[in-house]
């Protein structure tokens, strides 16, 4: 029971950033596809930022964590300009640009791995090994039943997303910049005419998605992949769009939808363990977020609204 | 302001390979594939490597160019069959992928699609020991039935519950994934390749080691289909109600559903007509070439097809030139790995760089034409 | 210092294909109502977004206050306190009335002294205080969504008062108001006006202009004409300026000669997304030879009448019969095949496809039949035949005839092309939803020729308009529709202008 919640939270939470992104991006009015490869490529900026300063420095790879964390942050920032250039600037569809991100980001992170494993380390590699990042276990409260498993074996990336996501909320519910971005996304000309520029509104949106997504990446590749390699590539953006989704494009609704996600897979796995079934077994069981996923779209897609302009390509000069 | 005239004119200038809109169906696509080789160059330079040599590595191992040895039974001949074998699925599935384009949606599960088709024709077909000529046709049958049935799946639930088709054929790709690798590690797992069993000759798609005038080739048997069903594809689309009707839902659903047009069966039938061709692209792929399915692996070749797609302008025959175009460098590669020392997943940066600055194409279109706008402007005013 | 608080001198504006303003020179007085006349299309609303700040212009100049200035953004006009009251709102539906104003300019307090967060509750005091004092009461903390269009209007108002503007321009700010609102709303900008704020208002309707302004300047095709002083001007002498020639103002109609009935409907009822019930209990026939019109504020009812006569929204209750013949729950196509044409409202959304040519689009409601195709395949010469026809027929006027994508032409001609389309389908029935909105004058008036000719070759003609100018000259029946329902049907010769507008305020009901 105490690793379905342990293991669902580590799970959820890095996937709870990455949708907060996509709420940013798509709450201005940009369709965003692309988190996918966002994290991809963050979690790759991140890994060889790691590998490569432990390299030169002589220290051990699993205590970069912070570094690579900044490091895939910028990672996933500059990696989403791309996106942000193609549908704002060249108006690009964004479905398209979408796509076309993830496979990009595929291809270039496995190529410059290979690439870098072969003339740094000299070995033909297509993976940086990170292992995974130290936990801590809050003493006191770890004791309450239950609840407690929420305060063992912490990993400190599940803070550092609790504090940004509650920033995030205040950003977008209480400030100037959130009531801004919101209004692009409902009626991007409406924010025109009172003198703000939408296209730099949607532009940071844009940027932000591509920062929470690096963010979420390195969490992933520092705990349940331990390494970075083309395997990042698991469809954890797409969930996160699922998610959010379901939560209505609204953040806290969002969040119970990624630990509704987290907790599924971390319980499938529990279960196929707990029956002793062969591991080929767990290949059913790694499918229930997957399917998880549709049932909810099937019951939530009619009443949920997205945003009135979102995928609308915003012209400012159209009459 | 005569300055900035100026400046107009020379970038008008500059553009004039792409200017004509009549042909920029094929001048940006070609522009776009100019400027990816030629930032993989400049990539290959930085690596220290000559990249014209590169390149010529990339066409010899395709069978353009003939390499300078040949190992016994083989020649520049079968090199280039084993390039169309290849090309031959990229050619069905960048056809779903249009087919699906053309109506308005996003069929990103055409990878999905391939195995699930391919799975399915495996274990009733691959196995069954039947005759060559039941087999084959069997095969390309049943292929197309399961990738339509999946397809039209994706298209129910659009039409039925308003889900994305790109989450939901995302979601299935994954389903499939972990499905079938359940199957074949429980029952058809070979347990030296760690695949699933070999199927029989009499099932496969492509001839495989045809001993003809001292040399052993692969031949593509469905290549011939591929070509066929492309002018079937483009014929559909461009000669009849039903093609109209699809086009229509693509190009605003709203007038379509005014005009009287059934917009949510035409998105399915869409959508069954490009997992049909996507279920084509999977058989001709696991039973041809491959002859057995990696379990927990969905080929990149249903993502390149995307690429394929846009860049031959969702165009049918145009597919087919851009196919070849992607299966070059994608066959070329391992050889131009072993010969120039480039690392061999350069290649697939190369074509996600092509689908990056197609992207760009409709961008660059409009920009195109506003600048011929300026420019008649500025003639009209000069005179 | 000159006498004009704003002037503009020589301007200039292109577009592509087009001049906007050709060399154009007003000069507006602090404290007046300065008029600005001319047909859609004739460069009234370029001339004053240049003056708000979305363009700028190609040549001339512009002075506020006697100074010269380069306004590039609308931030600059409001620093200027130059405000527009656009005729489309600008609005965010999700929004509260305080969130739409202060848009832009949010009023920022500190939490714990650290982060800035907007300060809704102030802004909306101090909105409520503005409301009070020009009359233009609002609850501050009220949705978009749920006002009415002309509440909606208020808080356009309010938001460039808001911003201090002393010159307030306003952009057709009546087109989608009932006569009532009209008054109201023309006794706020007079209020407005003796406060000492300067007005600019962009107007095609002369009464209005005789109403309230002091001074109109006429333009046409994008030239200034004439700068006119409103009391000593004739209403005529306007109007042949603003045109060009002289115009008649009423169409020429010959009594109508109502044959058998085609088009029953009874007691329909349509519910929105949400189930609401957007219209209830509406019963009402039409005749052969008969223009019926259903007049109505935006938004209550009568589009989702049209669109579900059509098929296009299923009715959730009553009947409808064409013909003597149950259509309720027939196809969008089997409705077609019995007899109905469509001119829906959206003509770009709905009406056409954009991407297609000229031909595909005039062939696209017969093309599954002969002689369009054959057994399934596309005929495609029949299409050319047809489209050249039309474009004769209709004088549809395109850059490259039958191979001219849609999206490429006029708005006018995209209409014409598709009343052309629905003309020759030859329906008994057929339905104009606001075809003439966004056409110019000349447009207008040959749409309403088209209208009547059809009736008097034994159509029966089911008209939507919000402009009631357009009811009262082209109807033979009216029906007043006001939140969902039939307030009234009676005979055009019957009921005034007035009259039809106290009903569409449900202000009045049988």
């Amino acid at each position: 029971m105490d690793t379905i919640i342990i293991d669902g939270l580590s799970f959820a939470l890095p996937l709870f950033i990455m949708a907060i992104g996509g709420i940013y991006s798509e709450k201005s009015g940009i369709t965003n596809l692309a988190l996918e490869g966002f994290q991809g490529f963050g979690a790759f900026i991140g890994a060889m930022s790691a590998v490569l300063i432990a390299n030169a420095s002589g220290a051990a790879v699993e205590n970069m964590f912070y570094v690579a964390l900044i490091f895939a942050m910028i990672g996933g920032m500059g990696f989403s300009v791309i996106h942000a250039v193609l549908s704002i600037k060249f108006k690009a569809n964004q479905v398209i640009s979408g796509v076309v991100i993830n496979i990009l980001a595929l291809a270039l992170t496995t190529f410059l791995t290979t690439q870098i494993n072969a003339l740094v380390f000299g070995a033909a590699s297509d993976k940086f090994r990170l292992g995974v990042s130290e936990r801590f276990t809050i003493d006191g409260l770890a004791n309450i039943p239950v609840i407690g498993a929420v305060f063992t074996d912490v990993y400190p990336f599940e803070v550092i997303i609790i504090v940004i996501a509650i920033f995030a909320w205040y950003v977008l519910y209480k400030t100037k910049f959130g009531l801004r971005l919101r209004a692009s996304g409902e009626n991007p000309q409406s924010v025109d005419a009172a003198g703000v520029n939408v296209y730099k509104i949607r532009f940071s949106a844009v940027l932000i998605s591509g920062m929470l997504s690096g963010l979420a990446g390195m969490c992933f590749a520092y705990s349940i992949s331990a390494q970075f390699s083309s395997g990042i590539y698991m469809g954890y953006g797409f969930l996160a769009i699922a998610a959010l989704i379901f939560g209505n494009w609204r953040i806290l609704p969002t969040l119970a939808a990624c630990l509704l996600f987290g907790f599924a897979k971390s319980g499938g796995m529990y279960i196929a363990q707990a029956m002793a079934l062969p591991s080929s077994f767990t290949d059913l069981f790694m499918i229930l977020p997957y399917v998880l996923t549709l049932l909810l779209l099937i019951f939530f897609s009619k009443t949920n609204r997205a945003p009135r302009a979102l995928g609308e390509i915003y012209d400012k000069g159209k009459r | 302001m005569s300055k900035d005239n100026k400046k107009t004119s020379l970038r008008y200038r500059l553009l004039w390979p792409i200017r004509n809109e009549k042909w920029q169906p094929i001048t940006i696509p070609v522009a776009s594939i100019l400027f990816s080789f030629i930032v993989a160059a400049i990539v290959i330079l930085l690596l220290g490597k000559n990249p014209i040599q590169a390149f010529y590595n990339l066409f010899q191992g395709a069978g353009i160019f003939p390499k300078a040895t040949y190992a016994g039974y083989k020649s520049m001949l079968t090199d280039f069959l084993s390039l169309l074998d290849a090309m031959t699925p990229l050619v069905f599935a960048s056809l779903a992928v249009a087919v699906a384009l053309r109506a308005g949606l996003f069929n990103i599960g055409v990878s999905g699609q391939m195995l699930f088709s391919g799975f399915i024709a495996t274990i009733i077909v691959g196995y069954s020991g039947l005759d060559a000529f039941v087999a084959k046709p069997l095969v390309l049958l049943i292929g197309m039935i399961a990738g339509g049935l999946m397809g039209g799946l994706v298209g129910w639930l659009k039409y039925k519950f308003n889900i994305h088709e790109v989450v939901t054929t995302i979601m299935l790709n994954y389903i499939a994934q972990y499905v079938i690798s359940f199957f074949i590690h429980n029952y058809y797992i070979d347990p030296v390749s760690r695949q699933s069993k070999y199927i029989t000759e009499a099932a496969r798609l492509t001839l495989v080691n045809f001993e003809f005038a001292n040399l052993k080739m692969d031949i593509p048997l469905g290549f011939i289909l591929a070509i066929a069903v492309a002018i079937f594809v483009k014929f559909l689309l461009d000669k009849t109600v039903v093609g109209f009707e699809i086009k229509a839902v693509g190009s605003n659903r709203d007038a379509a559903k005014y005009t009287g047009i059934k917009v949510g069966s035409n998105m399915i039938l869409a959508m069954i007509i490009s997992g049909g061709l996507a279920g084509l692209a999977g058989v001709t792929y696991y039973l041809g070439d491959f002859a057995s399915i990696q379990p927990k692996v969905l080929t990149s070749l249903g993502f390149d097809s995307i690429a394929v797609a846009l860049l031959g302008n969702s165009h049918p025959i145009g597919i087919i030139f851009s196919s070849f175009l992607i299966s070059i460098i994608d066959q070329g590669s391992t050889y131009m790995s072993s010969q120039a020392g480039i690392r061999q997943e350069i290649a697939s940066v190369i074509i996600g760089l092509i689908l990056l600055f197609s992207a760009c194409g409709a961008y660059v279109k409009h920009k195109v034409s506003r600048l011929k706008e300026k420019e008649v402007d500025r003639k009209d005013s000069e005179s | 210092m000159s006498e004009y608080i704003v002037e503009m001198k020589h301007i200039t504006k292109r577009f592509p294909g087009i001049v906007a303003n050709d060399d154009v020179s007003i000069g507006i007085k602090k404290g007046e109502i300065f008029a600005l006349l001319g047909e859609n299309g004739a460069g009234k609303s370029t001339l004053m977004s240049m003056l708000s700040g979305m363009y700028e212009p190609d040549e001339g100049e512009i002075y506020i206050r006697g100074e010269k200035v380069q306004i590039s953004s609308p931030n600059h006009a409001a620093n200027l306190n130059i405000g527009m009251v656009h005729q489309h709102f600008k609005l965010v539906e999700d929004y509260t009335i305080t969130e739409n104003i202060i848009l832009g300019i949010e009023p920022i307090k500190k939490f714990a002294g650290l982060f800035p967060y907007v300060g809704i509750r102030g802004a909306n005091r101090k909105i409520e205080e503005l409301s009070k004092k020009f009359g233009l009461e609002v609850d501050p903390t009220k949705k978009i969504a749920d006002l009415t269009v002309s509440m909606q209007q208020r808080v356009e108002i309010l938001k460039v008062l808001y911003r201090e503007a002393e010159i307030l321009i306003f952009d057709e700010p009546t087109a989608v108001l009932t006569p009532q609102e009209i008054d109201f709303l023309l006794a706020i900008i007079e209020g407005l006006r003796n406060s000492g704020k300067t007005i600019i208002l962009i107007t095609h309707k002369l009464e209005e202009i005789k109403r309230v302004a002091d001074r109109c300047a006429v333009l046409n095709k994008g030239k200034l004409i004439d700068v006119l002083d409103v009391e000593t001007t004739s209403v005529n002498l306007m109007a042949q300026l603003m045109v060009g020639r002289e115009v008649n103002f009423e169409s020429e109609k010959t009594p109508a000669q109502f044959k058998e009935e085609v088009l029953k409907v009874e007691q329909l009822t349509v519910k929105n997304e949400d189930g609401f019930e957007v219209v209830k209990d509406v019963s009402f026939t039409i005749h052969s030879g008969e223009i019926f019109a259903i007049a109505g504020v935006a938004d209550n009812g009568q589009v989702e009448i049209a669109d579900a006569i059509a098929g296009l929204i299923k009715a959730s209750g009553g009947k409808i019969f064409l013909n003597g013949q149950d259509i309720t729950n027939d196809s969008i196509r089997n409705r077609t095949e019995s007899g109905i044409s469509y001119i829906p409202e959206d003509r770009q959304k709905f009406g056409l496809f954009l991407d297609f040519d000229l031909s595909t689009n005039l062939g696209s409601k017969q093309y599954y039949k002969k002689p369009f195709s054959n057994k399934g395949i596309l005929n495609k010469q029949e299409f050319d035949q047809f489209g050249t026809q039309l474009i004769e027929k209709y004088d549809i006027r395109s850059g490259q005839g039958i191979k001219t994508q849609v999206r490429s032409m006029s708005g006018g001609n995209q209409q014409k092309a598709i009343i052309a389309r629905e003309i020759e389908l030859q329906s008994p029935l057929m339905i104009f939803v606001q075809p003439t909105r966004g056409v110019d004058i000349g447009a207008i008036e040959n749409i309403h020729r088209m209208m009547i000719e059809q009736r008097d070759q034994g159509k029966a003609i089911l008209l939507v308009s919000l402009e009631l100018d357009e009811i009262m000259n082209v109807a033979d029946t009216i029906g007043v529709i006001y939140n969902g329902q039939l307030q009234k049907v009676a005979s055009s010769d019957s009921l005034t202008t007035n009259e039809v507008g106290e009903y569409m305020m449900g202000a009045k009901h049988e």
